[in-house]
């Protein structure tokens, strides 16, 4: 049984890291699409971190029997990851202010979800990674609200746009 | 050598969407993806096919066979791919103004024509392309359009109602705040023969940014658990649908049209019939 | 003697003068004649009043003669309406069943010697006896066609009905060939020509069927329309029988859009229509363009604007087919000049379509749709080249869909081909085939999609092009039949005239037509159009000769060829 909850939790890690790096990435290329550079940076940047989460989590795992698990059965509390950004809260005029406090929306969620995986865990393996988990998540969320303060707060009507939209096909 | 099995993102073209950050159809692709690396189909035996419209773009962003052709017209196109090529899987990708509005025709004919694919009409409620005007599954009171100030003012299209009626052999409603749960659906859509249909909630973050909250609105269905295989069952669940419940509503055994059969005879056999 | 001979059946709904006709054409057929039948008839779906007008010849007819020679009349229902597609001469005999009333005034005009023949009494004395088989005796007796073929054309026929059916009919037959032994025929036919040539039973809509089967076309996608029906009645039992499909779509314009994904998926596809059906398709027609997919439509082309004249023939279509399209977009149109031809003309077009992955339409006609005739078999014509494919991708390498080539054709990945995934676009694209709406992308590939049909050498067939002299007459389509006979009738007279009868319209070809006009002065354009928009569309785009008139006339009545011959004859020196 405890193996079966190790690989499982794994398994999960790695879809989160993957999953949210993979976001990353797509909303850095929208960013470039909506010639939004700086943003685009930015998530590119999420992505990397994202990426090297994905990586040391696999090496956590290497030994361990991890099983394939099906975007859609992935037990996750919302439809998608907890550090997987919501596509609705972007924006093309998005600012660097948005964009780390989307990061950190995310990063608190990946907290928070490996605290609740540390509490529920039956498996001692589990609950240590988990909490080692959360404690990094902490430190990312830290690190992130430290970041987000040296960013200006964007102005009230930042998203506003006096063109009207351009028509298409 | 075994092949590394593909994943979601070996679907991904190259071409990156044009779509606003935050619309639902950037999900809808995510799914589509999944979906394909679920199903492990080699990329040149998928066709995509599409109208015109803003969902209608998804041909190019998927790495397998695209035809992104004229308004309204996806499905035709589509049955003649799969009617020609029964080998190749072909999925149909419009929106609300594509598919039921200039499209409506070819909607009621390939639920009933039953050809072996899927579509997936991505419902947003308006016209993107075109700058934001009333669709056929638009609000009859909202007055956000030039065209409509008093709004459209009547009566909204229910896709699952009118698929269920013209006979299509698999009728879903999927939202793309789930992108998990979608590639799911699609994959069951893709694999239940026949045509299949699966409409997608899918903001539109521009032109009904109230559509941000379809979040909240969305919620499984009561029946979701156990799919009706009968027409009435199916519709008794419609009747009490709020248009938010998501889930497979009907999968049903009627035959495929597939009319395309091995030949039985030489040309020359049949000019003989015109010798006098 | 006479080397063609014209009789017109009349009767309504019931009557059975199609079949009649039909057997009449079959028997002069197996006798070793050739032969010609066209149909008129009323608005009604059933009991309408009707027309068979066949002709029937020593050698192939293309067209009916200036007037009939034998008019059998059943009954004489509203049969005055048609007396202008009717024209009969002081020698021409009407035959016609006193129990049915005054012949109608419209017919009389013509002065015809009338004689009276009771098919309906007649038939009575037969158990089973049908006035039609009575009529159908009496003209085999009255034109000297023997009556044995028709009595095995009748007896095949009716096969299924039994030998008690058989035997009436055939009694029917002889009895009318008795009571006509009286009666002193019109003219009497020729007798048949010796020799085996292989002759064919073809009507012009099954012969664009078979053109298209020819070309390789395996699927079908079309929606019911008069006068097409028959191109995909005979289209859906054979396309399924070599392996291909016919599927009945829900409009005309899921029927092209259908076609332009089988052709998408490989396969060489067709549709047939009308003109209600192309102003229909004509949109989709475009994408076919723009996304360089090879399809090909069929217009059987009937009177209009709007639904006009359903069952009869015009050739107004030219405009449309011509410059219907939205945007530049260059495109293939081409038009059978006869029956027979429809089969070459469509299988032609089918390989320029596949050649050059560029949409056509083929502009046959009512008159020439729905006629039948006996004609020598259309020769068998294969050519060598087929849609250019692409050939598998290595991993990483490009493939460019609309590849900016030498000849403006590049090769076309089909759907299963590996690393050669593209999406096909009607959005103004690059080589590669991402949506542009840059300057440089569409100039380009409209250089491109120009370029792959002016460049294209189309041989001789563009045209056919026959006699000599500095006169000459520059038609197309089915009118190229009458002028056909007046020109044959003119050079017996030992005059000297050209014919020029396009068979590709577009893409124009300007140098061989300056070669076809070489030495021409007086020039004569013949078509069937109220504006004459085949003339307009010569003068657009070729160098016409000082001298030009038009003879232009709208349908339903044809051009017949004596009248040609009078517009020429102020020419002919």
């Amino acid at each position: 049984m405890s193996g079966d909850e190790v690989g499982s939790f794994l398994a999960h890690a790695i879809a989160l890291e993957d999953e949210a790096a993979e976001r990353y990435s797509d909303l850095a290329d929208t960013m470039d699409t909506h010639n939004n550079g700086e943003v685009a940076a930015l998530f590119r940047q999420m992505a990397e971190f994202s990426r090297r989460h994905a990586d040391s989590v696999r090496e956590r795992a290497v030994g361990v029997e991890v099983p394939e698990r099906k975007p859609w059965e992935l037990m996750w509390s919302e439809p998608e990851g907890p550090e997987t950004a919501p596509v609705e809260r972007t924006h093309y005029l998005m600012t660097p202010y948005h964009c780390l406090q989307l990061a950190l929306h995310n990063e608190r969620r990946g907290h928070a979800y490996y605290a609740d995986q540390a509490a529920k865990a039956g498996d001692a393996d589990v609950r240590r990674m988990a909490e080692e988990m959360a404690a990094e998540e902490a430190e990312h969320v830290r690190l992130l609200e430290e970041w987000v303060k040296t960013i200006p707060e964007p102005e009230p009507d930042w998203d506003q746009d006096l063109d009207p939209p351009t028509t298409g096909d | 050598m075994t092949a590394q099995p593909l994943t979601a993102k070996d679907y991904k073209s190259d071409t990156k969407p044009i779509w606003c950050p935050g619309c639902g159809d950037y999900s809808v692709l995510a799914a589509v993806t999944k979906a394909l690396a679920e199903l492990q189909l080699p990329k040149e035996k998928v066709a995509v096919v599409s109208g015109i419209g803003c969902s209608s773009r998804i041909p190019a962003y998927v790495a397998a066979y695209g035809f992104h052709g004229v308004h309204g017209r996806a499905l035709a196109v589509a049955s003649g791919v799969k009617l020609a090529r029964p080998d190749l899987t072909v999925w149909a990708f419009g929106g609300d103004g594509d598919g039921l509005s200039i499209g409506g025709n070819h909607f009621l004919h390939s639920c009933r024509r039953n050809v072996d694919m899927t579509y997936v009409l991505m419902d947003n409620q308006v016209y993107g392309m075109t700058k934001g005007q009333a669709s056929p599954t638009t609000e009859p009171d909202w007055c956000e359009s030039k065209l409509t100030p008093k709004g459209p003012q009547v009566t909204p299209i229910r896709p699952l109602h009118l698929a269920l009626a013209c006979g299509a052999n698999f009728v879903a409603r999927g939202f793309s705040g789930d992108p998990n749960g979608l590639a799911k659906m699609i994959v069951e859509a893709s694999k239940h023969p026949g045509f299949s249909f699966v409409q997608v909630l899918s903001p539109c973050v521009t032109f009904r940014a109230e559509q941000r909250n379809w979040k909240q609105l969305v919620h499984e269905s009561e029946d979701a658990e156990e799919v009706a295989s009968d027409v009435p069952e199916a519709m008794r669940r419609l009747a009490a649908d709020d248009g938010f419940a998501t889930g497979i509503l009907y999968a049903g055994d009627r035959p495929v049209y597939q009319p395309m059969h091995p030949a039985v005879t030489e040309l020359a056999a049949i000019e003989r019939r015109f010798a006098s | 003697m006479a080397e063609s001979v014209a009789v017109v059946l009349t009767g309504s709904g019931g009557a059975g003068v199609m079949t009649a006709g039909q057997m009449l054409l079959e028997a002069a057929a197996k006798a070793g004649y050739y032969g010609l039948m066209t149909r008129s008839s009323g608005p009604q779906i059933r009991g309408g009043e009707a027309a068979a007008l066949v002709r029937l010849s020593t050698r192939p007819v293309a067209v009916h003669d200036d007037s009939f020679d034998l008019l059998v009349a059943f009954d004489w229902s509203n049969v005055g309406r048609f007396a202008p597609e009717l024209p009969l001469s002081s020698d021409s005999l009407v035959l016609s069943d006193p129990a049915q009333g005054e012949m109608p005034q419209e017919i009389a005009a013509y002065g015809p010697r009338v004689a009276e023949m009771a098919f309906g009494k007649l038939a009575k004395t037969i158990k089973g006896g049908r006035p039609n088989m009575i009529g159908l005796g009496a003209v085999a007796k009255l034109i000297g066609l023997p009556l044995e073929p028709l009595l095995e054309v009748v007896t095949e026929a009716l096969k299924r009905k039994g030998a008690e059916a058989q035997d009436a009919s055939a009694a029917g037959i002889r009895a009318g060939a008795a009571a006509a032994a009286e009666i002193g025929g019109p003219a009497t036919l020729d007798p048949a020509p010796e020799g085996g040539v292989e002759r064919w039973n073809i009507s012009g809509n099954e012969a664009a069927g078979l053109g298209a089967v020819r070309g390789g076309i395996r699927f079908v996608a079309a929606y019911p329309i008069t006068p097409a029906t028959e191109v995909l009645e005979w289209l859906a039992p054979n396309l399924a029988d070599l392996g291909g499909v016919l599927v009945q779509a829900e409009d005309e314009i899921a029927s092209i859009n259908m076609c332009l994904g089988a052709s998408f998926g490989g396969l060489p596809s067709l549709t047939a229509t009308s003109g209600p059906g192309l102003a229909l398709m004509l949109e989709s027609f475009g994408l076919g363009i723009a996304s360089e997919t090879p399809i090909v439509v069929v217009d059987v082309m009937r009177g209009g604007p709007s639904t006009g004249i359903p069952t009869k023939s015009e050739q107004s279509d030219l405009n449309i087919a011509v410059y219907g399209m939205h945007g530049d977009a260059p495109h293939l149109v081409l038009a059978p000049n006869a029956i027979e031809d429809c089969v070459f003309t469509t299988q032609w077009a089918v390989h320029l379509a596949e050649t050059l992955q560029a949409p056509a339409i083929v502009l046959s006609d009512q008159m020439m749709g729905q006629a039948r005739a006996v004609v020598p078999r259309p020769a068998d014509i294969s050519f060598m080249s087929r849609r250019l494919v692409a050939e598998p991708c290595a991993e990483g390498e490009v493939y460019n869909r609309y590849a900016l080539t030498a000849s403006g054709v590049s090769p076309m990945a089909v759907p299963g081909t590996q690393g050669c995934m593209y999406t096909a676009d009607g959005l103004e694209h690059t080589e590669r085939g991402i949506p542009s709406s840059l300057a440089g992308d569409h100039l380009a590939q409209l250089d491109k999609r120009k370029a792959k049909l002016t460049d294209y050498d189309v041989g001789d067939h563009w045209a056919d092009t026959e006699g000599e002299g500095s006169v000459a007459v520059l038609t197309w389509g089915s009118t190229t039949a009458p002028v056909r006979e007046a020109l044959a009738r003119l050079r017996r007279d030992g005059k000297k005239i050209r014919l020029i009868s396009v068979r590709l319209l577009t893409p124009v070809q300007p140098e061989k037509m300056a070669a076809a006009l070489d030495g021409v002065d007086k020039l004569l354009v013949i078509e069937q159009s109220h504006e004459a928009q085949f003339f307009h569309f010569l003068r657009a785009y070729y160098d016409l000769p000082a001298e030009v008139e038009v003879f232009n006339r709208p349908g339903p009545l044809p051009i017949r060829p004596g009248e040609i011959v009078e517009r020429l004859k102020p020419w002919m020196s």
